[in-house]
């Protein structure tokens, strides 16, 4: 009670939280209690399920909103792990190898760190749009994420406008840079700025004129629709009707996301930190943050547009089916439909392999008794069937194998990214504007041209594509 | 309609101005006190200042260079140094002569076997010495190593300042196993303190012998194959090549010297032009290009790894037997004279010009820096280019600010 009868400001952190929570409980149990005496509880509770009811796409929206701005953070440790340890194994470096197995929990201890650190807002900045630019750069990142269709039925929103949407908000990040580079008080931060502000708003051009062609054949701005388009084998994915559309999207992609060779932004040795060279603690974070994110997003985007999505290479049914398997896996936990040879099996496998598997951790670590190894090998033993169990059922499962696919997909594009940056120099800010300006724009506007007409001589001849 | 203006000013945080780039103006570090300082210090319409430097992630140790830029374009430049400087040439002349190798040490900082032998030299040269043959090619050699690790590290920077990650790695690992040789005979990795007025400090040993060996063995293939992630890369070619073009009469006006010099055509190598030591026994060509480009550096300077590791193979092939050192008084005082003594650094032509007055502590010991007269050039070169091309043209001249601010 000594926390009752203490005056407010004398009371702990702790204390100012927790007092004013047990009041909200007390105030909570006693409307819960007065509620359910006079009858109005289940009333409530049917009033309160109907609305949700009849709002339950506004629910899922929320749902996938929070999911996806979750969801950035992992994706993006993932990316900087990757970053880290691909790099360094091209600089015949170890790597990150202290924490986690191989070093995977370094990204979240880079985290952690820069959570942090001092939040510093230097003298003579622009505070409004100093504090706002994170946000900004971060949340145009997030946003394209809404639309990106991970696996059958598993997307933010299915838009119709979702490739409409996606270029639209993607560019909404040069403002966030922009506002950054402005604001700081810095000329490097300035020229990063302005640097980011030309590259990206150049690339933008050749970004979405590369997608034309897609747009032209598959008919739609839907991505869900672009991927089922797709479905089939791999000879069915758009990078083979759209080789030259593919290279362009791309090498603008690389650019868009100031991936190097194209990081101008942010070129260390010209211009310091480009447009986060003043900004310290989490700010600095959330640009941090976003690039990596912006990495995944137009790796997932070019494995959505051109590698099919969550499409699998090779329709596997046919071969399964041919093997005697039969798709969806379906098992049967039915005894006596097992011949006695299986059921043998069954009942002798379990003892056997826990036996092996304590032999085995028995001689591997010689300072545990016998009976800590059998509990060991039974334990891992029921992991490795439970595992298994479950990865043949969820393999039956649409979106799991989609999901897969399309991660799988995206994953190798996001290495490939790091690896152009382990391998190839800057170039410099006319290089890339002549670039995207004499090459990358006419090359997609002849695949523009040639997609279109091919799909006229097409559609003449007879055989619409 | 206008918006209030809401930034405060640096100059008086009671003024409120409209933006940061209101306030981003020129001021001249000091009253201009030449000419030429007031006319840079003057900015022109649409034109800005901007300081690289001397805590930049790429101006190779403390240069400060005031850039005038009109958007990325340089307009002008104005190195600004002395951020090193220590007063070398005063403390040489407070110590004695053996004091004096030390002290020059630091100087060349990544081949400090160079700048140590300017008093080395000197003295010899004074005292008129005949030095040991053993240590005179035991000299040779740890010159040539240690001319590799530095080419290798020019490379890795070059890279590295033009955005490339993973050359300066490689360029690190034959400086890692040439410097643990190093070590492994003189017992430090970076200043050496090895050379002695009349030969060595010490004669070569099993460990060293055996990198060495080990090293040799691989040398030659590796560097050729970790460079191959550059020479032909489309990326870097098209950022070097035609980049900062030193023309030859500039160069020779600049008094530049080494792989910048001999990039531009002029076979001027103190090696072959002034032999000392016992180069003039041994076979080895003066690599030259003429172009004069970032690139042609960048090509002169893997030419010069290959003749080095030439001429260490001839040096472990003709080292003669005998002692490293000379026999010379314990207490050694110089006979007066003047001496100027001149060889060849990565960097090139290192000289020095001694005065001795008869004491066992240098009169004068001037000293000559390439790096310094390299970056005279700079000036002539960037202006025109883009901020970016500043640190390739930068690195391409591998100018080391130990020397140059003394």
């Amino acid at each position: 009670m000594t926390a009752l009868s203490r005056p407010w400001n004398r009371l702990s952190l702790a204390g100012k939280i927790i007092l004013p929570l047990v009041a909200v409980l007390i105030a909570l149990n006693i409307t819960l209690v007065v509620l359910w005496m006079s009858g109005l509880l289940p009333f409530l509770v049917q009033a309160i399920l109907d609305t949700l009811g009849a709002n339950i796409a506004i629910l899922r929206f929320l749902l996938a909103a929070t999911i996806i701005l979750l969801i950035t953070v992992p994706v993006a440790f993932m990316n900087i792990f990757f970053e880290m340890k691909l790099i360094a194994f091209v600089n015949l470096r170890i790597g990150p190898n202290r924490i986690g197995p191989w070093g995977t929990l370094a990204s979240v201890i880079h985290g952690l760190k820069v959570l942090a650190k001092e939040d510093f807002t230097p003298r003579g900045v622009d505070v409004p749009v100093f504090t706002l630019a994170p946000a900004v750069v971060y949340l145009a990142s997030v946003m394209t994420l809404l639309v990106v269709p991970f696996a059958p039925g598993l997307h933010g929103y299915d838009m119709d406008i979702g490739l409409l949407y996606f270029f639209a908000i993607s560019g909404l990040g040069v403002v966030g840079l922009m506002m950054a580079g402005w604001s700081s008080f810095n000329k490097y931060s300035l020229l990063g700025g302005l640097r980011a502000a030309a590259g990206m708003i150049s690339y933008e051009l050749p970004l979405i004129l590369a997608v034309m062609g897609i747009v032209l054949l598959s008919g739609t701005l839907n991505l869900n629709t672009i991927v089922q388009n797709q479905s089939g084998s791999f000879l069915d994915w758009y990078i083979f009707q759209q080789p030259l559309g593919a290279l362009i999207f791309f090498i603008a992609a690389t650019a868009e996301g100031s991936r190097p060779p194209f990081d101008l932004t942010e070129a260390d040795s010209e211009i310091v930190a480009g447009f986060a060279t003043e900004y310290s603690g989490m700010r600095f974070g959330f640009f941090f943050f976003a690039e990596y994110v912006n990495m995944f997003i137009l790796s997932a985007m070019t494995a959505v547009l051109f590698l099919g999505g969550w499409n699998a290479p090779l329709d596997l049914a046919p071969i399964a089916n041919a093997l005697g398997i039969a798709t969806p896996i379906d098992i049967a936990l039915d005894p006596g439909s097992m011949g006695p040879g299986l059921l043998w099996l069954v009942l002798l496998a379990p003892p056997l392999i826990v036996g092996g598997l304590t032999a085995v951790i028995w001689m591997l670590k010689s300072d545990w008794s016998i009976i800590v190894s059998a509990i060991v090998a039974f334990v891992l033993f029921n992991l490795l069937v439970g595992g298994g169990v479950m990865l043949l059922l969820a393999m039956g499962i649409d979106w799991v194998m989609g999901l897969v696919w399309f991660l799988g997909k995206t994953i190798g594009l996001s290495l490939f990214f790091v690896l152009m940056r382990a391998t190839l120099p800057r170039v410099r800010i006319d290089q890339l504007m002549g670039f995207a300006w004499k090459w990358l724009v006419p090359a997609a506007l002849v695949n523009i041209f040639v997609t279109a007409a091919a799909i006229v001589v097409l559609h003449e001849i007879g055989r619409p594509l | 309609m206008t918006a209030e203006p809401r930034v405060r000013s640096l100059d008086d945080p009671e003024i409120l101005v409209h933006s940061p780039a209101a306030i981003i103006d020129a001021v001249p570090p000091y009253p201009p006190r030449t000419e030429r300082e007031a006319e840079f210090y003057t900015l022109a319409d649409g034109e800005m200042f901007i300081n690289l430097g001397p805590q930049h992630p790429s101006t190779h140790g403390v240069l400060r260079v005031v850039l005038k830029l009109d958007g990325e374009r340089v307009v002008d430049l104005d190195p600004v140094l002395g951020y090193l400087h220590r007063g070398v040439e005063k403390i040489c002349e407070n110590g004695d002569w053996h004091h004096a190798i030390s002290n020059c040490d630091p100087l060349e900082y990544i081949a400090s076997m160079f700048s140590e032998a300017m008093p080395v030299l000197v003295a010899e040269k004074l005292l008129d010495l005949d030095v040991p043959r053993r240590a005179e090619y035991i000299r040779v050699l740890a010159w040539e190593l240690n001319r590799i690790s530095s080419h290798a590290l020019f490379i890795g920077w070059l890279a590295l300042d033009l955005g490339g990650l993973t050359p300066i790695l490689y360029g690190f690992i034959e400086r890692d196993e040439i410097v643990e040789m190093l070590a492994a005979l003189t017992g430090q990795k970076l200043l050496f303190n090895y050379l002695r007025i009349g030969g060595v400090n010490g004669d070569l040993n099993h460990e060293f012998l055996s990198r060495l060996g080990d090293w040799m063995g691989h040398a030659a293939k590796r560097i050729e194959d970790q460079m191959r992630l550059m020479n032909e890369n489309e990326i870097f070619v098209g950022r070097t090549r035609g980049l900062g073009v030193l023309t030859r009469e500039t160069a020779l006006r600049t008094c530049v010297t080494g792989p910048p010099l001999r990039a531009t055509g002029v076979p001027y190598d103190v090696r072959r032009a002034h032999p000392y030591s016992v180069y003039p026994e041994l076979e080895f060509d003066i690599p030259t290009r003429t172009e004069g480009d970032s690139y042609a550096r960048y090509l002169l300077h893997l030419e010069e790894i290959r003749q080095s590791i030439h001429i260490i193979d001839q040096v472990l092939h003709q080292m003669p037997d005998g002692p490293v050192m000379a026999k010379l008084p314990r207490l050694l005082r110089v006979p007066p004279g003047r001496a100027w003594v001149a060889f060849e650094s990565p960097r090139g032509q290192y000289g020095a010009y001694g005065i001795s007055d008869g004491t066992d502590q240098p009169f004068r010991l001037r000293i000559h820096d390439p790096s310094y007269f390299t970056l005279q050039a700079v000036g002539e070169l960037v202006p025109g280019h883009l901020v970016a091309d500043t640190m390739a043209i930068m690195a391409s001249l591998d100018p080391i600010m130990g020397g140059i601010d003394k």
